[in-house]
């Protein structure tokens, strides 16, 4: 027993120290500030965007959180404002000869990096360059520069840019959000040996924007203060704090108790449950994603070998009809999203008013499974004896594995759905549940028949339109793809090519209207609904944030970041944060009595046994 | 486990140390140097069957890390490269063996830094959110255990097993929602005052006032932990006190006339604490992993996340790295346990 005499002791020494802590923690309830720290001036305070930011390094970051964060700390060249149009931002003004393919932007004058150095064409043209010429530059956004021929600044506020084909979209190059971040070659000039794995984090970050990054833990947070001088005009805060949250519900909690001001990306359940709430509006903004299923029409490389495992009979046409005409997508919107959903059709989202393109009536496939039913028939798939039907070709039954991501609840009961709607037109369904990396993986080999995905957009829509197209397939290898259903046409091809250099904005918008046609009768990308983005903000705290309306034009507005951090305004009435402060402090000062008591009680019987044992 | 404690029982009131004979430092530098074998060698088994697994999983991170951004071809084909990923297997796994054992764990895919510095910059939270939940769990478990053991049936016995037991039973992910809406949102007459998530208020910087706003920001997340945790240690300890109660060596220590906290304490408590400092050890070499429920639920920014961040993509040099570090400590959590278990149980250093 004398061995065990010390065990014995670190146990007691244990509980003390347990004790204390828990004390400790309650007298940190009770003299922590209530609500915010006022280091002088008004705080926005914002989650961090997406799953997070993966670097600061703006050569090389992809995730949203990160691209966020640039859009607030480096310039570009213009930006796209609330009502969609084209402004200037770092550059006045743009000309374009006669020929398309040299631009000339004209910087603005007299502004200054955070560290007073001026800020010149030459940080463009080098920023550009380093893209251009180094693969590490390239990480993030080299493809955005790829039709680049040169880049050069001749003075200080001139900045010519030659491509080698014309391109319609070179004022999306250098936006806020999805384009390209201007950095002061001054600071980078010296980080190019090192680029890959230069963190980038000396604060405050040499950089111009509304925002400075004065601070960052990863995972944790990045503080900002406000550049008063901006040129698009002041952030109306004077600091910035955006927070990490891994889950919406602790961030609708957080919103809530007030630890953030703002909460986006809500599901359709914690949307009604802030709804009404005093003190919160919770709005939907105009969806800019799409939501439906891919069929593989035929996994092949680009040069036409056939990969994968895919069903043979979803190469006809006709069963991928069948399979668009058999989905009730009203329903889907109504059951799966609580009618936060617009029914699907178009690939553009509706968030881009201007090329979305909806089918006639005649054109459209919509619910009826009859005439499902009938296609089929008509086709010679006929029923066996379980009632699914044969494939006359291949002799294989009509069975059909639907991929649905493991981590997305949404999925789960979409293919649900589906599985009931497809059985009844003789279709089975067998649904795979996997994590986003096998899906990917399976999707690029081509072994899947269905997967349900979900694709959203920027501005700019020539990414998403491009994923379509045949180069998109993967090399003769089967390496290099970004295809997403392997959909290859000729025809679609062409019209991607001539809207590139279109630079007729209606000209465009008609192109990219014919491409989703083809698209659409193809049902290779089956839609089913465009799901409205769902957000809400405290009005006790904060107003100004856009609330995704279209305007009297029918535009809807950039909801983006970069605008809605800018334009958030203090709230000035704040009755109901004072009653939140007291509330705070009754739960505080009750805590620390049941620890004190608890406490205490423990102490008593630790000495009231220890008299026993004198 | 059982059956140690009855052999500790059976071995009657005055276990007679083993210690004639053999010199113990010789005889335990043996022994140490044995134990230090076999944790090398399972080690490298470890390096092994981790190198094996996640090399079976889809590798093409770079669909996943860039899907939805506008990459060209050659961008991909670039980040293939830069990532290892032309690379065949075998030589993936030189390179893996060999950077290990030289220190390097690699660079991440998805954060592009170095794994070994994100891994030690998760490494603070979890250790305090599990330190922290470890011994206020082992405190109030054992204590608990002793209590509802001695009396066993008793009102407190009652209370205790049944709370400790549905408690564990709970999802820990539930458990984290609820106190979370409750102690944070408020449910109708508590108000809420503790912070949602993260690891501290951000417009709080340094001094006092931040450790104070740590340690708020840790009640929930550790109390989530603590609850779901304890019960094992309420579990074991009481079954062992109960095996011990009809011991004669307690008979002996009552007949002496020794009160009933004094025979507890200094006769039962002793010989019924080796199972629990066994399940201590085997906690303590998870402590690393963090949880990952407990770390998502109140975005503790700890290792658990980062495992979990890790295995989504899938980012096999951080998938690797934080893999290496939890079988690390397991390995050395039971080499420390081998080693205290001579000093604690004499039938180990008669071995």
């Amino acid at each position: 027993m004398t061995t065990s005499a010390p065990v014995h002791r670190i146990g007691r020494k244990a509980a003390a120290l347990a004790t204390s802590l828990l004390l400790g923690t309650g007298a940190g309830l009770a003299l922590a500030p209530a609500a915010v720290a006022d280091d002088g001036g008004s705080t926005l305070r914002m989650p961090i965007t997406g799953i997070g930011i993966d670097s600061l390094n703006p050569f090389l970051a992809y995730f949203a959180g990160s691209l966020d964060v640039f859009a607030g700390i480096y310039p570009a060249l213009d930006t796209v404002e609330q009502d969609g149009t084209v402004k200037p931002y770092l550059a006045d003004s743009w000309t374009t000869s006669s020929d398309k393919l040299t631009w000339t932007f004209k910087i603005h004058k007299g502004l200054k990096w955070s560290d007073g150095k001026p800020i010149t064409a030459e940080d463009a043209a080098w920023t550009f360059n380093l893209i251009m010429s180094n693969s590490t530059a390239a990480t993030a956004n080299g493809s955005l520069v790829s039709n680049f021929a040169s880049v050069t600044a001749p003075d200080d506020t001139t900045l010519v840019v030659k491509t080698k084909k014309p391109q319609a979209t070179m004022l999306s190059v250098s936006i806020p959000v999805s384009g390209i971040p201007i950095v002061p070659k001054h600071i980078w000039e010296s980080h190019v040996k090192d680029l890959k794995s230069y963190k980038n984090d000396s604060f405050p970050i040499v950089g111009y924007g509304p925002w400075t990054l004065t601070d960052y833990k990863s995972e944790q947070y990045a503080k900002f203060d406000a550049n008063k001088d901006f040129l698009l005009g002041a952030p109306k805060y004077d600091h910035m704090i955006e927070q990490s949250f891994k889950n919406t519900d602790a961030a609708v909690a957080a919103l809530r108790s007030g630890q953030l001001d703002y909460v986006s990306g809500l599901n359709p359940t914690q949307y009604q449950a802030l709804k009404g709430r005093s003190g919160i509006k919770a709005y939907e903004q105009v969806g800019n994603r799409w939501s439906g299923i891919e069929v593989n029409g035929g996994a092949r490389t680009r040069d036409g070998k056939k990969i994968g495992t895919g069903h043979p009979a979803l190469g006809d046409v006709k069963v991928r009809e069948a399979l668009a005409r058999a989905i009730d997508r009203a329903t889907i919107v109504k059951k799966v999203r609580n009618g936060l959903a617009e029914v699907g059709g178009s690939y553009l989202p509706q968030s881009l008013p201007q090329y979305a393109w909806q089918p006639s009536d005649s054109e459209k496939f919509g619910y009826d499974p009859a005439k499902a039913n009938s296609v089929l028939d008509e086709a010679g798939y006929k029923k066996g004896s379980d009632g699914i039907r044969v494939d006359p070709k291949s002799k294989r039954k009509l069975e059909f594995r639907l991929g649905i991501h493991s981590d997305d609840d949404g999925d789960a009961k979409v293919s649900t759905y589906l599985t009931g709607w497809f059985k009844e037109i003789g279709v089975k369904v067998d649904i795979q549940s996997m994590s986003s990396a096998k899906l990917n993986a399976d999707l690029a080999k081509g072994d899947w028949d269905i997967l349900m995905d979900s694709w959203s957009t920027g501005p700019d829509p020539t990414y998403l339109l491009g994923i379509q197209t045949c180069s998109a397939l993967p090399d003769s290898k089967g390496e290099g793809g970004s295809t997403d259903s392997f959909f290859c046409d000729k025809n679609y091809d062409n019209l991607f090519l001539r809207q590139q250099s279109a630079f007729d904005d209606k000209e465009r918008a008609d192109l990219l209207r014919q491409m989703q046609a083809i698209l659409y009768k193809a049902n290779e990308n089956i839609m089913i609904y465009n799901a409205s983005g769902l957000a809400a903000y405290r009005t006790d705290r904060v107003s100004g944030i856009v609330d995704g309306k279209a305007n009297s034009a029918g535009a809807y507005p950039a909801q983006d970041s970069f605008h809605q951090y800018v334009n958030a305004t203090p709230a000035k009435a704040s009755s109901s944060s004072s009653g939140g402060n007291s509330g705070t402090l009754i739960g505080a000062s009750a805590a620390v009595v049941v620890v004190l008591a608890a406490g205490g009680v423990f102490m008593a019987r630790r000495r009231s046994s220890s008299d026993d044992r004198e | 486990m059982a059956d140690t404690i009855d052999a500790t029982g059976a071995v009657t009131a005055e276990p007679a140390a083993p210690r004639g004979g053999r010199r113990p430092g010789s005889g335990f530098a043996r022994y140490l140097a044995t134990k230090l074998v076999a944790a090398a060698v399972s080690f490298l088994a470890t390096l092994v069957i981790g190198f094996v697994l996640f090399s079976l999983m889809p590798a093409d991170p770079v669909q996943s890390i860039t899907r939805g951004r506008p990459t060209s071809d050659a961008q991909m084909a670039q980040l293939r490269k830069q990532l290892g990923l032309d690379q065949s297997v075998p030589e993936r796994f030189f390179h893996f063996v060999t950077d290990t054992l030289t220190g390097h764990l690699g660079n991440s895919w998805e954060f592009q830094q170095p794994v070994s510095s994100l891994i030690s910059d998760r490494l603070w939270p979890t250790l305090l959110l599990m330190g922290t939940a470890m011994l206020i769990s082992v405190a109030l478990g054992l204590w608990l255990g002793v209590r509802s053991g001695w009396r066993q049936g008793s009102w407190l016995d009652r209370i205790a097993t049944g709370a400790s037991l549905t408690l564990w039973s709970v999802p820990t992910f539930w458990l984290g929602m609820i106190l979370l809406i409750t102690f944070s949102v408020g449910i109708g007459p508590i108000p809420g005052f503790l912070p949602a998530g993260g690891m501290s208020d951000p417009a709080i910087t340094g001094g006092p006032d931040h450790v104070l706003d740590v340690a708020k920001h840790l009640v929930l997340p550790c109390l989530t932990m603590v609850l779901v945790v304890f019960a094992q240690y309420v579990a074991v300890m009481r079954s062992s006190i109960i095996d011990e109660l009809g011991s004669p060596y307690l008979l002996t220590a009552r007949a002496k006339g020794l009160r009933d906290d004094d025979v507890r304490r200094r006769h039962a408590v002793p010989n019924a604490l080796l199972p629990s400092v066994t399940m201590i050890f085997m906690h303590l070499g998870t402590v690393l992993g963090g949880a990952i429920t407990v770390e998502t639920v109140y975005s503790w920014p700890g290792l658990g996340q980062l495992s979990y961040q890790a295995l989504k993509v899938p980012d096999l040099p951080l998938l690797q790295g934080t893999f290496i570090v939890f079988s690390a400590s397991v390995i050395l959590m039971n080499l420390l346990a081998d080693v205290i278990y001579r000093f604690l149980d004499p039938r180990v250093r008669a071995q």
